[in-house]
């Protein structure tokens, strides 16, 4: 019986791991990722239900500085995040009328300041450009775990 | 628990007033499963042998407390629950009473419903209602030399959270 | 509100429940910086290689959750009561949602009952999950079970991923039903992994459960006996483990669990062994349980919408979380926050069992009795 035990281990031996190599792949996220809000400035129209919801209450709001005339917000007020704070939640997302928020796949927004951290709305309104390609591949037995991940190109559409 | 008659939540209300008729103040069923029972606190151990041998409730699922300090009063509520009888066994009874907010103290149930050990700890140290007769009453969740006032009571406030 | 951190003033001396101190006793504190204690302290009195009485401290991670959770809306309360047991986060917030939806009147439509069964049912696999890598394999000396578990951990996570969008903290159900739908390919990969996790459970038999090791050191230990169990109050696969039936699943069917065939897996023997068993035939019932829910998914709204006051009154809720039966009483005052929300989990319950159990044990018997029990110690907490 102690064998069966010891083979399951020692089998792994002669396989080949796998390991994703973050920073260079990157998972694929799914549509709907809770990262960090994109705020866009056409639609916002400045009712606070965002701060209102907000759970740890992170939300403020401040002018835009972008020099552009936004008719839908006759006070030019928009929202301002502090990600110290965030839990991401998205109840902000979800509660939004117009639906100025959207969720977006970036989370890598550590910063060596501190006061970087609250994010200004025209620098929510870029909207993230490094998304990844990796997800994972089920191979049934073979293989080391019997997963691995490979780009999303060369896997067949289900 | 295919024969469950119709009218068991009324006989087990029946058979404690009839048992305790000055002791049980009033009594409440709601939805399917839920019985609340409110009594007197000086017979709580008298009531808590009598269901736990007669009726076969035999464990404690919590104890809370609730201030209420419009009202000058604490109410102490005991969440009780039967494994071993499978007719009743879901059915949440909950026993009910008042103490005053000044001084509450009231017998603890630990001689009879063991089960209630450490839920009756927290519950004197956030409420500071003392029980009697309770083997090891002591501090379990706040600091060992925490000697402010007991954290839960509706006078401790923190008006950096916002408004309540 | 007056502290007083006076280092100079002792704590409470240790009192336990069971035995006095006698000469040829120690008080051994295996603390808060012990890799396996978890977030709590446990001082044993050891006499040689006996453990004579134990008293559990815990306290460790108490940050008052019932007194905050009356400064917070309704709404805003599911992020912070999900928390405590953040593995577990959909029974969590699941027991938390039903009483606020009687007080309220919302009936969440039936295919919003089938997508929360099946969250819940992906959660109570991840959370059984870690509890076999951490508390029945690391405190034990096993490291493979270690890295086997927690990697097939991480593809139910990139599953849950993609149905919440939050690797853990799904704050999913709010009172009316869950916040999304089932996206396009959800179905589809959630079978695949299914597949390939029923292969990975005999793998686990072979290494961990049928290991000759682990059966030398489970196997009548810790014996809890069914009129004990029931007397202490003891919930969850603990109280399966000593041959008590009982699930909140079948007792008081909530979600659509009243329309799905499972069982509930008891032993009877009631040591530790026994109590490792039913986690393991739970997550196989687990498997069963999302299988048929697929299948029998209905069509339809999935959520309906919840008024924003919680009216006066007084309710009960309660779920069957991986680590017992959770009940939440929820009293409202006809404001948007709660008044009073008192929570009674299946950690908190499992303590009496601390001084029960650990008496006249070796000391190497403790790690493994604390991993069979599956005590949480941020949830007991809150």
């Amino acid at each position: 019986m102690v064998f069966g035990a010891m083979y399951e281990g020692i089998k792994h031996i002669f396989k080949r791991t796998f390991t994703l190599k973050y920073p260079y792949q990157k998972p694929l996220l799914p549509k709907g990722f809770r990262g960090r809000h994109i705020l866009y400035l056409e639609k916002c129209t400045g009712c606070g239900i965002c701060a209102w919801i907000c759970p740890e209450r992170c939300i403020s709001f401040v002018q835009a500085a972008d020099g552009k005339k936004h008719p839908q917000n006759p006070e030019n007020r928009f929202p301002q995040y502090w990600y110290a704070r965030c839990c991401f939640c998205h109840f902000c997302t979800d509660y939004c009328p117009t639906g100025a928020l959207d969720y977006s796949p970036d989370y890598e927004l550590a910063e060596y300041d501190r006061e970087l951290l609250v994010w200004s709305p025209e620098r929510l309104s870029k909207v993230p450009t490094n998304v990844g390609n990796y997800r994972s591949v089920f191979h049934g037995n073979k293989g080391s775990m019997g997963v691995t991940y490979e780009p999303v190109e060369k896997q067949p559409k289900t | 628990m295919a024969n469950q008659s119709s009218t068991r939540k009324e006989d087990l209300v029946n058979k404690l007033k009839t048992r305790f008729p000055e002791a049980i103040k009033s009594s409440k069923i709601e939805g399917k499963r839920r019985i609340t029972i409110t009594f007197d606190k000086d017979k709580l151990l008298d009531i808590a042998q009598f269901m736990r041998d007669e009726l076969g409730f035999d464990h404690v699922k919590g104890v809370a407390g609730v201030d209420d300090p419009t009202h000058k009063k604490i109410e102490v509520l005991y969440f009780t629950g039967s494994l071993s009888i499978p007719e009743i066994e879901d059915i949440i009874l909950v026993l009910q009473t008042e103490l005053a907010r000044d001084n509450p103290t009231i017998a603890s149930a630990v001689s009879v419903w063991e089960s209630a050990h450490f839920h009756e700890r927290e519950t004197f140290e956030m409420f500071g209602v003392k029980f009697e007769g309770h083997p090891d009453l002591r501090k379990l969740l706040t600091l060992d030399n925490w000697d402010g006032p007991p954290p839960m009571l509706k006078d401790i406030k923190f008006p950096e959270m916002g408004q309540r | 509100m007056t502290t007083n951190l006076d280092q100079t003033k002792p704590p409470a001396p240790p009192i336990t429940i069971t035995a006095a101190k006698e000469p040829s006793t120690l008080d051994v504190s295996v603390g808060p910086q012990h890799p396996g204690s978890g977030h709590m302290r446990i001082i044993i009195r050891v006499d040689g290689d006996y453990i004579v009485s134990v008293d559990p401290d815990i306290g460790y991670v108490h940050r008052g959750c019932e007194k905050i959770a009356e400064y917070r809306t309704a709404v805003s309360n599911i992020p912070h009561l999900e928390r405590p047991c953040i593995i577990d986060a959909i029974h969590l917030n699941w027991g938390y949602v039903l009483p606020i939806q009687e007080l309220q009147g919302v009936v969440v439509p039936p295919r919003g009952q089938y997508i929360s069964t099946i969250a819940a049912e992906m959660n109570r696999i991840m959370s059984h999950l870690y509890w076999l890598a951490i508390n029945a394999g690391v405190f034990s000396g096993h490291t493979t079970i270690f890295m086997y578990a927690f990697g097939d951990r991480d593809l139910f996570i990139e599953l849950a991923e993609m149905l919440t969008g939050a690797r853990l903290t799904y704050s999913f159900l709010p009172p009316g039903g869950p916040r999304r739908d089932l996206p396009a390919e959800f179905q589809h990969r959630l079978l695949q992994l299914l597949g390939y996790f029923e292969k990975r459970l005999v793998e686990y038999d072979r290494i961990f459960l049928s290991n000759p090791l682990v059966i030398a050191r489970a196997k009548g230990v810790g014996i809890l006996k069914r009129e004990e169990a029931i007397k202490l109050g003891l919930t969850g696969p603990v109280l399966r483990g000593s041959g008590v039936k009982y699930d909140v699943r079948k007792v008081e069917p909530y979600g659509a669990y009243a329309d799905l065939d499972f069982e509930i897996p008891t032993f009877e023997e009631g040591d530790s062994y026994a109590r490792f068993l039913v986690r393991f035939e739970e997550m196989k019932e687990s498997i069963k349980i999302i299988r048929q829910a697929l299948e029998k998914m209905p069509k339809g709204p999935i959520a309906r919408k919840a008024p924003l006051i919680i009216p006066e009154g007084e309710a009960i809720g309660r779920v069957e979380s991986s680590r017992g039966e959770l009940t939440y009483m929820v009293k409202g005052d006809n404001s948007d926050k709660p008044s009073r929300v008192k929570i009674m989990n299946g950690s908190f319950r499992s303590l009496i069992a601390f001084p029960y159990l650990l008496r006249k044990v070796h000391v190497a018997d403790m790690p493994i009795i604390y991993g069979s029990l599956d005590y949480w110690p941020l949830e007991a907490d809150r």
